[in-house]
C-alpha cells in the first residue's frame, strides 16, 4: 500500500495530487533547511500557517460532545449489546447528517482551525503554499 | 541583481540545470556562483516573491533534482541575497562548516513518516477496552443526558490522546534502528505522528522495509504517509531544531 515518492517531490505516497506530498513537506521546506544569515529572508505568510495549524487540543466541551455522539453512533460489533434497536441507526445518522461519514469528532475538532486557517490564508494570500483541506479528502480515495 | 539561492554543493557536485527552473512566473532560470570548494545553485530572485504553492513546490523540486547526483545543503526556502558577489562571500565564510555538513550527511537522505488514525477504528477500540466507557456510551444512548456525555466524551477524549501518543512513540521507535538521525516533529492537524529520519542511502530498503511492516501491523486502524527520499531539510544544521517534541 505505501509507496514511497522516489522523486520530484511531487508523488505523495498514498497516490492522488501532489498537493499531498507538499501539503506534508510544506513545513520542512518553510521551517528547517540551511539559514544563511548574510541573506535576507523573504516575508512568508505561509510561515504563519504553520504556527496554527497546530495539534488541536480535544480538551474542550465542543470535543466531547461530539466525540460522544461518535461513540453513540458506533455500532460495537462486539457480541455484547448488540444493536437491537435497528431503525434508530439510520434515523441518527440522517439526523446528523451534516457531519457526514467521513467527517466525525476527530475531523471535526480540526474543522473549526483549518476554517480559521483558510479564511486567514484567503484573506493574505490568493494562493497558499499549505491546503489544509487537500490532505484531508484522503479517505475517501481507499474506498 | 538579487538572487535567491536554493542550495549549496560541494565544488565536485555536477549541478546539472538543464531543464530545471526556479521560482517565480514566469520560472526563473537556474545558474550557479562557485567558490573554490563549493557552489551555490541560484537564480533570479522573483519581485514580490512570498510562500505561494508554485514557488514552494519549485524550490523543492529544484533541491530533488539536484540530490539525486549527490550531497545537497537545502536552504531553507525564501533565502535571497543582493547580488554574486555577497553569495561568494558567505560561501567563503562559512566555507568550513559547510564542508563538514556536507561530509556528515553524504549518503543520507531524509524520510518523513506520517500517520493518523482512522476516527472510527480508534473509537471502537477504546469502546471495546474500556467498560467505563462502554457504560457511559450505553447509559449516553439510553437518556440522551448531556451530563453523561460529557463524562463520555471526556474519557474519550482522554483515551485518544494517551492511545495517540503511545502510537506515535511506537512508530518512531519502530524505524529508529535503521536510522543515523531522528527528529520527532510537532504532529498537525490529524495526525498523531510527524518525525523526520535521517537515513543512509545503503539502508533505505531496511528503512522502507520497516515501515511497511509497521503499516500491515497496524492494518487499517492507522493511515501512514512516508515521504522520502527528502534532501535533508531537518538535519542540515549542525544541531537538531529546536521547535520539535524530541
Amino acid at each position: 500500500m505505501t509507496v514511497v515518492p522516489q522523486s520530484g517531490g511531487g508523488r505523495p505516497a498514498t497516490g492522488g495530487a501532489s498537493t499531498g506530498t507538499l501539503y506534508d513537506v510544506v513545513e520542512l521546506i518553510l521551517d528547517r533547511g540551511l539559514v544563511i544569515d548574510v541573506f535576507v529572508r523573504v516575508s512568508l505568510v505561509g510561515i504563519e500557517i504553520l504556527k496554527i495549524d497546530a495539534r488541536v487540543v480535544v480538551a474542550s466541551v465542543d470535543t466531547y460532545l461530539r466525540f460522544a455522539e461518535a461513540c453513540n453512533r458506533l455500532d460495537l460489533e462486539s457480541g455484547r449489546k448488540a444493536p437491537t434497536r435497528l431503525l434508530d441507526l439510520p434515523g441518527e445518522l440522517t439526523e446528523d447528517g451534516s457531519h457526514g461519514k467521513s467527517k466525525g469528532a476527530l475531523t471535526g475538532a480540526v474543522e473549526a482551525v483549518t476554517d480559521t486557517i483558510r479564511q486567514y490564508t484567503q484573506d493574505r494570500d490568493e494562493e497558499p503554499a499549505a491546503k489544509p483541506r487537500a490532505a484531508r479528502r484522503t479517505r475517501s480515495r481507499e474506498d | 541583481m538579487a538572487l535567491y539561492v536554493y542550495a549549496v554543493t560541494s565544488q565536485t557536485h555536477p549541478a546539472r540545470l538543464d531543464g530545471m527552473t526556479g521560482v517565480g512566473d514566469p520560472p526563473e532560470e537556474l545558474s550557479t556562483v562557485s567558490t573554490a570548494n563549493l557552489t551555490a545553485i541560484v537564480s533570479a530572485a522573483p519581485d514580490g516573491l512570498r510562500a505561494r504553492r508554485r514557488d514552494v513546490l519549485a524550490h523543492q523540486e529544484v533541491l530533488q533534482h539536484l540530490m539525486a547526483d549527490g550531497t545537497v545543503l537545502p536552504l531553507r526556502f525564501g533565502a535571497t541575497a543582493s547580488d554574486e558577489p555577497q553569495v561568494r562571500g558567505a560561501l567563503e565564510d562559512r566555507a568550513d562548516f559547510y564542508h563538514q555538513r556536507l561530509e556528515a550527511l553524504a549518503g543520507c537522505t531524509e524520510y518523513l513518516l506520517k500517520g493518523q488514525y482512522e476516527e472510527e477504528a480508534l473509537l471502537r477500540q477504546i469502546l471495546q477496552e474500556s467498560a467505563e466507557a462502554r457504560q457511559l456510551n450505553e447509559e449516553s444512548r439510553r437518556t440522551g443526558d448531556t451530563n453523561v456525555k460529557m463524562r463520555l466524551g471526556e474519557l474519550v477524549a482522554r483515551e485518544v490522546q494517551a492511545r495517540e501518543k503511545a502510537a506515535a512513540a511506537d512508530a518512531v521507535e519502530a524505524l529508529r534502528p535503521f536510522a543515523r538521525e531522528v527528529h520527532v516533529n510537532e504532529a498537525r492537524g490529524e495526525d498523531f505522528v510527524s518525525a523526520s529520519f535521517l537515513v543512509e542511502d545503503d539502508r533505505s530498503d531496511e528503512f522502507t522495509a520497516a515501515q511497511q511492516e509497521l503499516a500491515e501491523d497496524w492494518g487499517e486502524d492507522v493511515r501512514l504517509r512516508l515521504h522520502g527520499p527528502l534532501p535533508p531539510y531537518t538535519f542540515v544544521q549542525e544541531t537538531a531544531p529546536g521547535d520539535g517534541t524530541g
